[in-house]
């Protein structure tokens, strides 16, 4: 570098404290103008206040309702097998497939909500429509069909038990599970004519009254499920990952089995981070839009069934908002919808970050004494 | 560690073989995951890709005696009694007033291949499946395989060129079409061709997909206004996010006093990550587009009112509104770079003489360059995928005028724009004839899905190898 020149050095100066200046205004303006986000918002609920009356509650309780409906069926999917997968690829899977698979896992967050919602809406909910018996029964079947892997993994020789290892599992499970899809679409017909005697739709509805929407809170509980598996799988990972490796190693050394130390010990020190974990996968299951609209029919009702659609605050403000006057009371309205949204991802994601930064602390703690 | 398991084994047998069941599940999660994300991809590359190959057209005949012909597209059970029935799309909507049709396979006495059917690609009318006859041109006239041959030459000039040709075509069935060669965009006998023919013929029609406008109500032709639209938004929203997006880092990280208010602010920007899109699309609709929009014009464009000038939803306040949204993108990995440089290296600039200004242009910034060009990839490739807030702030089923072109200013920032997301939603949602659109709406969602993940992975690979760089340094 070329010395500098000294004759300039009050120039030099002038034009640092210049610089520093200028990027502080940019940087406080940057911080403003996100902050301007929330003060819009509850400036333009206001009015609402003032009006007072209960359409708000009346227009927005259905609302709120699909919202959590959505949110809820998709962290029932989610959750489980992010988790699943958390513990496994932290725990069990061999390093060189945990650098290729979590990468690869990862990906899934990057395809946009309107593609997942396109295959949900226009491919999946008609299929589930016409099978509705195979999809409940794949859904039972998966899980059993994991375990008789497992079974059969221990009732087998040795050789073959080191050719198929468990670190390993999680890719080759995936052959295993296409045939075991295979054979559950092949049976389930057949175990439907059988057991149910027809069709099981027309079963629910004579005998339970319940109605079948082709878009419902099934369909989109799996492919928001799917949308919401990585952020929740890579945060918890990271999470059980993290966990000092003395902590399982002193547990096992005591004598507690694999699963005993990660049961009673990782799951207890990673806790915090998995509660924040399911914390982002709730606020972002909430949030969607796309993949809502596109798969849920739309119908704003109060129904509890899985069978039935929803219509979430997002969706209605994707739809509702582009026709609503400005100033006029929808307007005010969505808008307090989307206020509501901003301040519930906003709590959750701060409540996930503080606690996330209070367990990295501990963890430090930790691995200083040690 | 398998020894301990085994020995607790020993001692509590059943115990353990059901507690060694639960890391099957787990691992069955990581496969299940696996099979899902493999089984979209798979879905969206054979179906998206698989539209473009000529498909074997069939001659069908009924036991009505009736007979037509088209290419066969899927197989459902028939509805309350056995067997099967057939969808065939038969095009030839000008003639029959229909795209589609379905048959019972019961009532299929025939299926024969024969290699005289063509194919021919109209704008307006959509597709004809039938037999060439002549061509008839300046009272010329071929016919039977010079026909076919001369087909083949007046389709590579250009349209405006072929006005006088005229084809003389029937349907499977008999009927005759009188068809002008001005509005055939290709022709093909899929029967005929080989393999390496319908690869060529794939490739172009590939091409055509990604280099055309749609036609035909968005259910036909390509998509290269929504491909223009989304690549102009994102570069601008680009411009916008990454001088801001890194002058909020800077400040955040070397000039704010790091005290709680840092901290917090940090927490916050961090959050913001993962508030809703569709409430920055809110706050774009009510601040951009109503109230700055709406202002400007009433300032500059009060001529033209009431019908809006800026004061509705384009392609300026599009990229706005991205902007916003991946701003925490931006600020929070150009945030990590600047942690990752070791505080020596300011230290030692200053020591030497530097003013804060040299030491981040001449030390810092070059430093954490890649950093902020992943942050900025990363915010591309979300801006990319995002719908949602577009819908309000913006984006349009069909544009009638690309928003750039070579009227002054150039640059129409008040215009709106296609989109690839929006039109998949578009199409697959809105239009009036889903069936034939959906093929169209999978090799949309796959160019999209690929746009996504290849910006992903470059960001990948820059952060692995930035990692990489900087461990060998330390």
């Amino acid at each position: 570098m070329t010395p500098p020149r000294l004759s300039s050095s009050r120039q030099r100066l002038l034009q640092d404290r210049v610089a520093t200046g200028l990027i502080t205004a940019g940087g406080v303006g940057v911080l403003l103008a996100i902050l301007a986000i929330g003060v819009f918002l509850v400036w333009e609920t206001l009015p609402l206040l003032v009006i007072g009356d209960t359409l708000a509650l009346a227009k927005l309780s259905p609302l709120a309702w699909g919202t959590l409906k959505a949110a809820l069926a998709a962290l029932l999917f989610a959750i489980p097998v992010a988790l699943g997968a958390a513990i496994y690829s932290a725990l069990f899977m061999s390093a060189r497939l945990r650098s290729r698979i979590k990468p690869a896992l990862e990906m899934m967050e990057a395809i946009p909500g309107v593609v997942v919602g396109f295959i949900a809406g226009l491919i999946l909910a008609p299929w589930v429509e016409r099978h509705l018996a195979s999809a409940l029964m794949l859904i039972i079947w998966l899980p059993l069909s994991a375990a008789l892997a497992g079974l059969l993994w221990q009732l087998a020789k040795t050789r073959l038990r080191r050719r198929l290892p468990l670190s390993w599992a999680g890719l080759w499970l995936v052959p295993w599970f296409v045939f075991m899809v295979a054979i559950a679409l092949w049976l389930a017909p057949w175990l439907e004519q059988h057991w149910l005697g027809g069709d099981l739709r027309q079963l629910l509805d004579q005998r339970y009254g319940m109605d079948y929407a082709t878009r419902n809170a099934l369909i989109v509980g799996i492919a928001m499920g799917f949308a919401v598996i990585p952020s929740i799988y890579s945060l918890a990972e990271d999470a059980l990952a993290d966990v000092p490796s003395t902590l399982i190693e002193g547990a096992q050394a005591l004598g507690a089995s694999r699963w005993q130390a990660l049961w009673k010990v990782a799951l207890v020190a990673a806790g915090p981070g998995i509660f924040s974990a399911i914390m982002i996968g709730a606020g972002r299951a909430v949030g969607e839009t796309m993949i809502v609209l596109m798969a849920s029919g739309n119908t704003a009702l109060f129904s509890a069934s899985p069978f039935e659609g929803m219509r979430s605050m997002a969706a209605a403000i994707a739809i509702e908002l582009p026709e609503a006057s400005p100033g006029s009371q929808t307007y005010h309205l969505l808008i307090l919808a989307a206020l509501v949204l901003f301040i519930f991802t906003f709590l959750v994601n701060t409540l996930a970050e503080v606690v996330r930064q209070r367990l990295r602390r501990r963890y430090r703690q930790i691995g200083g004494t040690l | 560690m398998t020894s301990v398991s085994a020995n607790s084994a020993s001692r509590h047998p059943r115990f353990s073989r059901v507690n060694d069941l639960w890391p099957w599940l787990c691992a069955a999660s990581v496969a299940l995951s696996l099979l899902m994300l493999g089984a979209l991809l798979t879905l969206l590359l054979v179906r998206g890709l698989g539209h473009f190959w000529p498909a074997t057209l069939e001659e069908i005949t009924l036991s009505s005696g009736e007979t037509f012909a088209g290419q066969a597209v899927r197989e459902v059970a028939l509805p309350q009694q056995d067997g099967d029935e057939r969808l065939y799309f038969t095009g030839n909507q000008d003639i029959d007033g229909v795209r589609w049709r379905w048959v019972a396979i019961d009532e299929i006495v025939e299926r024969a291949q024969p290699t005289d059917l063509i194919r021919l690609d109209r704008s307006p009318w959509g597709d004809f499946i039938g037999r060439l006859v002549a061509i008839e041109q300046h009272g010329q006239r071929w016919e039977g395989d010079a026909a076919w041959q001369q087909l083949a030459t007046l389709l590579k000039l250009p349209a405006n060129q072929r006005q006088e040709s005229q084809l003389l075509l029937t349907t499977v069935d008999g009927q005759i079409l009188r068809q002008p060669l001005a509005n055939v965009v290709s022709a093909q006998t899929p029967n005929a061709m080989a393999w390496w023919q319908k690869t060529f013929a794939w490739g172009d029609a590939v091409w055509r997909f990604l280099s055309e406008g749609p036609r035909a109500a968005n259910t036909d032709g390509g998509v290269w206004p929504a491909i223009f639209g989304t690549v102009l938004m994102v570069i601008l929203m680009s411009v916008i996010v990454t001088p801001f997006g890194v002058l909020a880092a800077i400040y955040l990280n070397e000039i704010a006093h790091q005290g709680r208010l840092t901290r917090l602010v940090r927490i916050g920007v961090r959050n913001l990550a993962g508030v809703p899109s569709i409430v920055y699309g809110v706050f774009g609709l009510g601040v951009f587009v109503y109230g700055v929009g709406g202002s400007l014009d009433e300032w500059f464009f009060s001529d033209t009112l009431p019908s809006p000038t800026f004061g509705t939803g384009g392609l300026l306040w599009a990229s706005l509104t991205l902007a916003l949204l991946t701003l925490p993108v931006v600020i929070v990995a150009t945030e990590e770079g600047l942690a990752r440089i070791p505080e020596a290296q300011r230290e030692g600039a200053v020591a030497l003489g530097a003013t804060r200004l040299e030491m981040l242009t001449r030390i810092v910034l070059p430093m954490a360059a890649p950093a902020m060009l992943t942050g900025v990839i990363l915010a591309v490739a979300r801006a990319a995928g995002e719908v949602a807030p577009l819908m309000l702030v913006g984006v349009a089923k069909l544009a009638p005028q690309m928003p750039i072109d070579g009227e002054f200013p150039y640059l129409h920032l008040e215009r709106k724009f296609m989109h690839l997301g929006y039109h998949l939603f578009d199409t697959a949602f809105h239009g009036e004839d889903v069936q034939a659109a959906i093929p169209l709406v999978y090799a949309t969602a796959l160019l999209l899905v690929l746009i996504v993940l290849v910006l992903n992975l470059t960001a990948i690979f820059l952060r692995h190898y930035l990692r990489r760089q900087r461990g060998n340094e330390c």
